[in-house]
């Protein structure tokens, strides 16, 4: 096998290594808030939901992440529920649920479960299809 | 400590990140050190000029073609510079040693800035950026700039 070639699978090898240490502790932030989802107290067991980190001084929350989970609201009727927190306000919520930035937007399952997140914007084509993945 | 006062264009910083990965990937593959003084070369360069090293592929092709578009942030430049300055002399340092002969560490030096990089392109968290505000919070000399406010240290601002 050619050196070069023995290289390039090093390189692809050690980027799947990454990008799998990044799940991992993507499913460690999920496991970690889903001890404290039993926090959200709007959440009503049986309906999917969206939970939407942000701060009155986020101009994207405002901007593109509000419009966007208004247009979900819109397309998905009672289908979805929408849970906003301030991140300020809750910050010991936020810190349980390793929130760095916002917008972040963690989907849940019926069970109320954080199943995907999303740190920064997501439309709400990709939380339609995000929420249908658990629903 | 200074309270942000500047805009950065993100789309510029993140063009870059992106050819400084893809750089040191083919330097590694096709196993050429000279690519990774150059890439070093340029970054030090854009820190000494106060600007991302390869903005010129940002402002001279990416944005007149429509495939890149500015994302200006309130955010402060010179955590980002020294965080370029830090990656340039960490990728100088993987050439040196790589000239030398020691090419398990010359290149470990060199995937260190590949996933630092990374880091800041896809996740959007500076380490660099982190270090300059950790510096300021020890009122390091230099390190004047506080992180935006509301943002965690390194992490890329609210828009």
């Amino acid at each position: 096998m050619s050196a070069m070639l023995v290289r390039l699978l090093l390189a692809v090898g050690i980027s799947a290594g990454l990008v799998g240490a990044w799940r991992l502790a993507s499913a460690f932030v999920l496991w970690r808030s889903g001890r404290s989802a039993s926090r959200l107290g709007e959440f009503a067991r049986g309906t999917p939901g969206v939970v939407f980190f942000t701060t009155a001084d986020c101009v994207t929350c405002k901007a593109a992440q509000r419009p966007a989970l208004a247009a979900l609201r819109a397309r998905m009727g009672e289908a979805v529920q929408v849970i906003e927190v301030d991140a300020q306000d809750n910050v010991a919520l936020a810190r349980d649920w390793a929130v760095l930035s916002v917008p972040t937007t963690f989907i849940l399952d019926r069970d109320g479960r954080p199943r995907q997140v999303n740190h920064g914007f997501a439309s709400a084509d990709k939380l339609a299809a995000q929420i249908a993945s658990v629903a | 400590m200074d309270a942000v006062i500047g805009k950065v264009d993100h789309s510029s910083l993140r063009t870059n990140q992106a050819v400084i990965i893809i750089g040191l990937l083919v330097a590694f593959v096709l196993d050429l050190p000279w690519l990774v003084a150059v890439v070093a070369l340029v970054m030090l360069a854009g820190t000494a000029i106060g600007r991302p090293g390869f903005f010129f592929i940002y402002t001279g092709f990416l944005r007149p073609l429509g495939a890149a578009r500015p994302h200006i942030l309130a955010d402060n430049p010179e955590p980002h510079r020294f965080a370029q300055g830090f990656g340039g002399v960490v990728a100088g340092l993987s050439a040196v040693l790589l000239f030398l002969g020691a090419g398990p560490a010359g290149w470990a030096l060199a995937w260190l800035v590949v996933v630092l990089a990374a880091l800041n392109l896809f996740l959007g968290f500076c380490a660099g950026c982190a270090v300059y505000y950790w510096l300021n919070r020890l009122q390091v000399p230099g390190f004047v700039k506080s992180p935006p406010v509301g943002t965690v240290p390194g992490m890329r601002p609210r828009a």
